[in-house]
Parts: structure tokens; C-alpha cells; sequence
């Protein structure tokens, strides 16, 4: 007989409690954990969609790529030794339209790869954020850096550097508007091992992302919130059940009198949390990709399945390990305690 | 036939570096199918005579022998599953499970004593036993829309369920009045004499050691 599910039914109002509290906690992480990744698409996408590799800037540029400038003939050198190496430069700008409207962009230029869109000098191709403000493919763009013109060649999808649309640039025009020669950075494609260049300093993709500094604080922020959350939860079941175990001392006291293992007693309690904690998830889940859906444009919210399943199993684990903890209870309670204190 | 011998039986209790014997050297032999009652002064050790025979609490020194086996050298698993197949228990409260009918209290017991009977033969020996207590038309109740005597005959009902060999029970009228006391004791008494258990019983009401086959004062922890 399941006698954890008997309890649930007879006693549904303090188990809805728990259970919408579970729910509110795991909807607000998931939101949460939504928008972080939205924001951390909004910031870098240009870098995050890149496949895995290495970053390499100037030593002496103290890991900001702003101030790194790469040797031409270093430069030369590791894109003909390493197959798919780019060099790449980003600057924040921005563009003012034929209407003279100023828009904010990331201009990036590289190296001829597969990897940035490569673009003729007076070509320029946007993200696609831009096309849904307005612009569109045959539009005439300046820069007061630029003495020409640019005309919008095309656009491309989730390319987003600091918040801002990428716009990919000619390096001739690039070289123009901030008056050098250099690169900022090269990229090299996993090959495997890591290669070392001379006077570069190497980073993977996410040490390249968190020396973005306004990267690093958003998401430590919003990655502490997502864990608070996290902790939160566990600490909520941990009391919970702590509550309920002390209400119930009685109850496992007779319990055990009559011989059921105190083996059973844990199963029924974590047979209650999953219960409880699957209902919770199931429906923070179902109402946090609707979200997905629903969330207003230029809203970054960002919600994927595999974030969720990797939530909701860590939801399941503090859940598990915070009842675990209040039931500890169970295990030292004497039968003889119970029998003394009176009805349950 | 004997079926509990307890032999030089002692529990002491230390407080600080206080020690104090509750129980001084206790010799007992239960027969089967016998009512055997337990009286005395309160703090006469009687309670925790009981408890300890029940296998609820360890004894300090001695030995307690049910069916030949014995139970003071046993391990904690050992003593759980004599608990749950061979002995019964009913306390002063009836201390059902407050979410469990009648029926499922009793169904309960059958599963924890790990009964050989499949379901149907389950269902009958509930139906058969809730007919003994005259609370058939009770059986998907729950503890809270009983009354204290009802829910004292469901406890010694899922005491005797699955047919133990030893009753023990803690004042199991104490908190019933006069009436409903006599209706409990009788209960007790026909299930115990119809099933053949033996029965340890703890009582303060001298009414109710009218129903049992022998009578054991417990005096300053000692059996006179």
C-alpha cells in the first residue's frame, strides 16, 4: 500500500502549499535562467555561436581586447599555419541611416572565413534586428569616421555583440575608421591541442566571454540570482519536511512500534517530494516556454529545453537532499518516545 | 505451553551520574493463550517492564526468551521483524494513522508483518476481523470520525490482524470510560482466547484484572 500517496490525498491542502511554493520558487529560476541566457545571447552571440576554439590578443593588452593589436607578421603566420584561423576586429559605433537616424552597432571585420561574413569595402551586412527596425537590403548607411558610404548587402540571424547588432564591416573600410593596421584578435578553430603563439596570449571561448567585462558582471549577477533560487528551494523542502517530520514524530514513533522499517518511512517521504516537486516543475515548465513564446519583442529570453531539464534535475536533487536532511528525524526516533506522548 | 520466559531482568536509567534500577531482577514465564496483567504503584517499573519484554527498549541486563530464541542477544533488524510478524501491541491512545480508512489501517499491518495472503485472502481476514469488532459499517472511516472506543477496538483489531503470537498492551483502557473499558477488555479477552495469544497487559483499573488468568504486582522493580 503507498501510504505516501494515502497522505497526500487525505491531507491535500498542506501538500498544494509546498507544492505552489515549489512552483513559484522553480517559475522565478526559470524565468530568470530565461532572461540570463537572453541577455547572454544579447551580449555575445557573435562569440557564444562560434564553434570551440582559441582566442589570442596582445600580452600586453592585460586580457581587454580593446587594447590589443596584433603583429601583421604574427598574424600572417598563425593564419597560414592553422586551417580556419581568422583575425578579427570589434569596435562599438555606430550608423546613421538616409532618414539620419543614428543606430547603435558592434562593427566586426575579419579575415577572409567561414566563420564572419565576409563583405566587400562599401558592403556592409547586419543583424537581423535591424531589418525588423526598418532597414532593409540596398539601404545607404554612413559613419562620420568613413569617408564613403556603405550600402546593406544583407542581414543575418542572432548576431549580437554588447548588446548592440553586429555589423560586418570590409577591413579596408575598418582600417579607415579607426585609423589602424592591426587586428585586435585571432581565432583559431579547435584543432585539439592548444597551439601557442609568441607575444599572444590564448583564451577558450568562455575565458574570451568573461573578459567582456560587462559580460562577466551581468551574468554573474543573474547566474547568483539563479542559484540563490536554486538553494532557496532546497532550504524550502529542508523546512517543509522538517515541519511535517515534527508534526509526525508520533506517527513514525508507532510506526516503528509496529515494525515498519525506518527504511520505508524515508521511501514515503521522498516519494512525497518527488510527487510534489515533479507537479511543481511540470507546470513551471509548461508556463516558462510558453513564456518562450509569449515574451514581448526585444525581450531577451532565452529559455532552452536542455537549460530546463538541467534546472528542473537540480531541482530534484536539492529537493531530495534538502528532505533527506529534515528527515534525519526519522532515523533517531524511538517508538518508546512516541507511545509516551499520547494520540497523534 | 511457555512460550516468553524473562530471567533476571534488570533496566537501569542514568541521569548525569545519577544511576537508578528500575527493574531489580525480574523473572517471568508467560503460557500461551494466557492473560497475564501487570499492576502496581506508578514508578514501579511496570511500564518499562513491558516495553522492554515488547523488545521497544534494550534491557541493561538479563534475558528474555520467546519461543526459545533470545531476544537480548538480538540485533535491532532482528528484533523490527519479531515486532512486526510475531507480537501485537495496543497503547493507552489508540494511535491509528490519521490518513489511513479502517480497512487500509488493517491492510497496512498485514503488509508491514509481510503476510504470505494475496490480496482476496487479505481482504477477508480484514472483513473477518472488522466483524469481530462490530465495525464493519465502519470501514472507510478515518480516525477523526471515530469515537475513542472505536478507534480503541480498530487499534486492537490491527494488533491481532495478522496473528501474532504475543499481545502486548499498555493500559489499553485508560482513556475509555467505564462502559466502553468492560466492551474493550471482553474484545480483548474472546480475540486473544479465539487466536490462542498470549497476552501481557499493563492496567491500573482493577476492574479489568477480572479478565485475566494471572496477576503479577510490580513493587520498587521488583515482581512479587
Amino acid at each position: 500500500m503507498n501510504i505516501a500517496w494515502k497522505e497526500i490525498k487525505k491531507s491535500k491542502v498542506k501538500f498544494m502549499i509546498l507544492g505552489s511554493i515549489v512552483f513559484l520558487v522553480s517559475f522565478l529560476t526559470f524565468i530568470i535562467s530565461g532572461l540570463a541566457n537572453g541577455l547572454s545571447q544579447d551580449n555575445a552571440a557573435l562569440i557564444k555561436d562560434l564553434p570551440d576554439g582559441q582566442f589570442y590578443m596582445n600580452e600586453d593588452a592585460e586580457e581587454t581586447y580593446n587594447l590589443s593589436l596584433i603583429d601583421p607578421n604574427t598574424q600572417k603566420a598563425a593564419l597560414n599555419e592553422h586551417d580556419g584561423a581568422a583575425a578579427l576586429s570589434i569596435q562599438m559605433g555606430f550608423l546613421n541611416d538616409e532618414a539620419d537616424k543614428q543606430r547603435s552597432v558592434a562593427f566586426v571585420t575579419s579575415t577572409e572565413s567561414e566563420l564572419f561574413e565576409n563583405v566587400q569595402a562599401g558592403e556592409i551586412v547586419l543583424d537581423r534586428s535591424l531589418e525588423e527596425e526598418g532597414l532593409k537590403v540596398g539601404d545607404i548607411l554612413t559613419n562620420n569616421q568613413f569617408s564613403g558610404e556603405f550600402t546593406v548587402k544583407g542581414f543575418v540571424d542572432q548576431q549580437k555583440y554588447s548588446h548592440a547588432p553586429v555589423a560586418f564591416i570590409n577591413m579596408e573600410n575598418y582600417k579607415e575608421m579607426y585609423r589602424v593596421n592591426e587586428m585586435q584578435l585571432i581565432f583559431i578553430p579547435d584543432g585539439g591541442e592548444t597551439p601557442v603563439i609568441d607575444g599572444l596570449q590564448s583564451f577558450t571561448n568562455s575565458e574570451f566571454l568573461n573578459t567582456i567585462p560587462s559580460y562577466s558582471a551581468e551574468q554573474l549577477s543573474l547566474n547568483m540570482i539563479v542559484w540563490f533560487l536554486v538553494v532557496i528551494s532546497g532550504l524550502l523542502f529542508a523546512i517543509f519536511f522538517y515541519m511535517m517530520n515534527v508534526q509526525k514524530i508520533g506517527l513514525y514513533g508507532i510506526l516503528k512500534a509496529i515494525g515498519v522499517k525506518t527504511s520505508a518511512l524515508f521511501k514515503m517521504m521522498w516519494t512525497q517530494m518527488f510527487f510534489i516537486t515533479a507537479i511543481a516543475l511540470a507546470l513551471s515548465i509548461a508556463l516558462s516556454q510558453s513564456f518562450n513564446f509569449i515574451a514581448p519583442d526585444g525581450m531577451p529570453f532565452s529559455l532552452t529545453a536542455v537549460t530546463t531539464v538541467q534546472l528542473s534535475i537540480v531541482f530534484l536533487l536539492i529537493g531530495f537532499v534538502g528532505a533527506t536532511l529534515s528527515g534525519i528525524q526519522i532515523k533517531k526516533v524511538e517508538p518508546l518516545q512516541a507511545i509516551q506522548q499520547g494520540e497523534v | 505451553m511457555t512460550i516468553f520466559t524473562i530471567n533476571e531482568l534488570r533496566k537501569t536509567f542514568t541521569t548525569g551520574e545519577v544511576a537508578e534500577e528500575i527493574l531489580k531482577g525480574i523473572d517471568l514465564t508467560l503460557q500461551q493463550g494466557e492473560i497475564t496483567a501487570l499492576v502496581g504503584a506508578s514508578g514501579s517499573g511496570k511500564s518499562t517492564l513491558l516495553t522492554i519484554a515488547a523488545g521497544l527498549q534494550p534491557a541493561s541486563d538479563g534475558k528474555i526468551l520467546f519461543n526459545g530464541r533470545n531476544m537480548t542477544s538480538m540485533n535491532q533488524e532482528q528484533i523490527r521483524k519479531i515486532r512486526a510478524s510475531d507480537f501485537g501491541f495496543v497503547f493507552q491512545s489508540a494511535h491509528l494513522v490519521p490518513f489511513l480508512t479502517v480497512e487500509e489501517q488493517l491492510f497496512l499491518m498485514l503488509e508491514v508483518s509481510e503476510t504470505t495472503l494475496n490480496k482476496v485472502q487479505q481482504k477477508k481476514e480484514i472483513a473477518d476481523i472488522l466483524k469481530l469488532i462490530g465495525m464493519e459499517h465502519r470501514k472507510s472511516a478515518y480516525p477523526a470520525s471515530l469515537s475513542g472506543g472505536e478507534r480503541q477496538r480498530v487499534a486492537i483489531a490491527r494488533a491481532i490482524i495478522h496473528k501474532p503470537q504475543m499481545l502486548f498492551a499498555d493500559e489499553p483502557t485508560a482513556s475509555l470510560d467505564s462502559k466502553r473499558s468492560k466492551d474493550v477488555m471482553e474484545l480483548i479477552r474472546d480475540l486473544t482466547k479465539t487466536l490462542n495469544i498470549t497476552t501481557l497487559m499493563v492496567t491500573h483499573d482493577e476492574e479489568m484484572l477480572a479478565y485475566a488468568d494471572h496477576i503479577i504486582t510490580m513493587k520498587d522493580g521488583l515482581a512479587e
